[in-house]
């Protein structure tokens, strides 16, 4: 952070360079996390909830405990990276816009709480499967929205 | 970059991640070793009186991706003591290194017991217990340093 924060480097050519490189990295990653999570618990409903939950027709056990925790342990600490290292840049390129402090703070918040949304669906009923899935793609496309942003302005300086 | 407050943001979430990455770690360390069918307690007992044993591959399984990972998480979290005015460069680089070695060091405490070493877990316990007390003290310095020093950033250490 000290890097994107520092005054000597405001202008640097290179800077800009490399901050585009780990946008549209990040840029596909978001894109494949999405899918990889489709793969994992489910792509539709009753997918979803053959993997949460099982099925006693299809002799389908349901997920154990430690790898869904798991899971949820790898998706909140790649949110984490993933989250500071675009926010960090938006807050360099956009932070005279009123609304980018709202939107760091939902990106956050969304990328907080769709890991642990999970649990709480494992654990109690298929409405919070709904909640996730809703949180999930909302998470993705806003960061998909910053990387994007970040892309075209340092595409334009 | 007119607006270097909303830097804060970021970080205080990042405080707030590590908290819930903490506790998941805990939690599924603790269900490797039985707390599913047992209370915390008597599996806390469990570990330090007969661990669970684990393969070798099980155990490097687990020890590769959180040596990455436990080390790219404390350089993040450590790293913004360097924004400090609030704690000291030398204090900070202490217990910078205190916290790497005490990670270091609860990752491969199970290859101890592994290896035959010790026949308790209280070691494994011990270190981790440590790892995570040390790393929540790190995170409240960061948040001391953040919230307490923000409109005196010129201001002299007063910190150890």
């Amino acid at each position: 952070m000290k890097f994107v924060i520092s005054k000597d480097l405001e202008h640097s050519k290179l800077l800009n360079t490399l901050m585009m490189g780990v946008s549209l990295s990040l840029l596909f990653y978001l894109v494949f996390d999405v899918i990889l999570h489709g793969f994992i618990v489910g792509s539709d409903i009753p997918t979803i909830s053959n993997t949460l939950y099982g099925n006693v027709d299809e002799f389908i056990e349901p997920i154990l405990l430690d790898t869904l925790l798991l899971q949820v342990h790898i998706d909140l600490f790649m949110s984490l990276l993933t989250l500071m290292i675009l926010s960090t840049m938006y807050i360099r390129l956009f932070s005279e816009e009123k609304k980018t402090k709202w939107l760091i703070h939902l990106l956050f918040i969304l990328g907080l709480v769709t890991p642990l949304m999970l649990l709480v669906a494992y654990m109690s009923s298929l409405f919070f499967v709904y909640m996730w899935i809703l949180m999930l793609l909302a998470g993705h496309l806003l960061a998909i929205f910053f990387a994007v942003r970040i892309v075209k302005k340092l595409f334009s300086l | 970059m007119k607006n270097t407050n909303f830097y804060i943001i970021p970080i205080v979430y990042m405080l707030l991640y590590t908290v819930a990455i903490l506790v998941t770690g805990i939690w599924l360390f603790l269900l490797s070793q039985g707390l599913g069918d047992e209370s915390i307690g008597v599996t806390l007992y469990h570990i330090i009186e007969a661990p669970v044993l684990k393969s070798i591959y099980g155990l490097m399984e687990v020890a590769t991706p959180h040596l990455v990972s436990m080390g790219i998480l404390i350089f993040l979290v450590a790293h913004f003591l360097l924004f400090s005015t609030n704690v000291s460069k030398a204090f900070s680089k202490k217990i910078s290194i205190i916290l790497f070695i005490t990670a270091f060091a609860n990752i491969l405490a199970y290859f101890m017991i592994s290896f035959g070493l010790f026949s308790s877990g209280w070691l494994k316990l011990l270190l981790m217990g440590s790892f995570v007390l040390l790393f929540v003290f790190v995170l409240l310095l960061v948040a001391f340093s953040l919230f307490s020093n923000h409109s005196k950033e010129t201001s002299p250490s007063k910190f150890p």
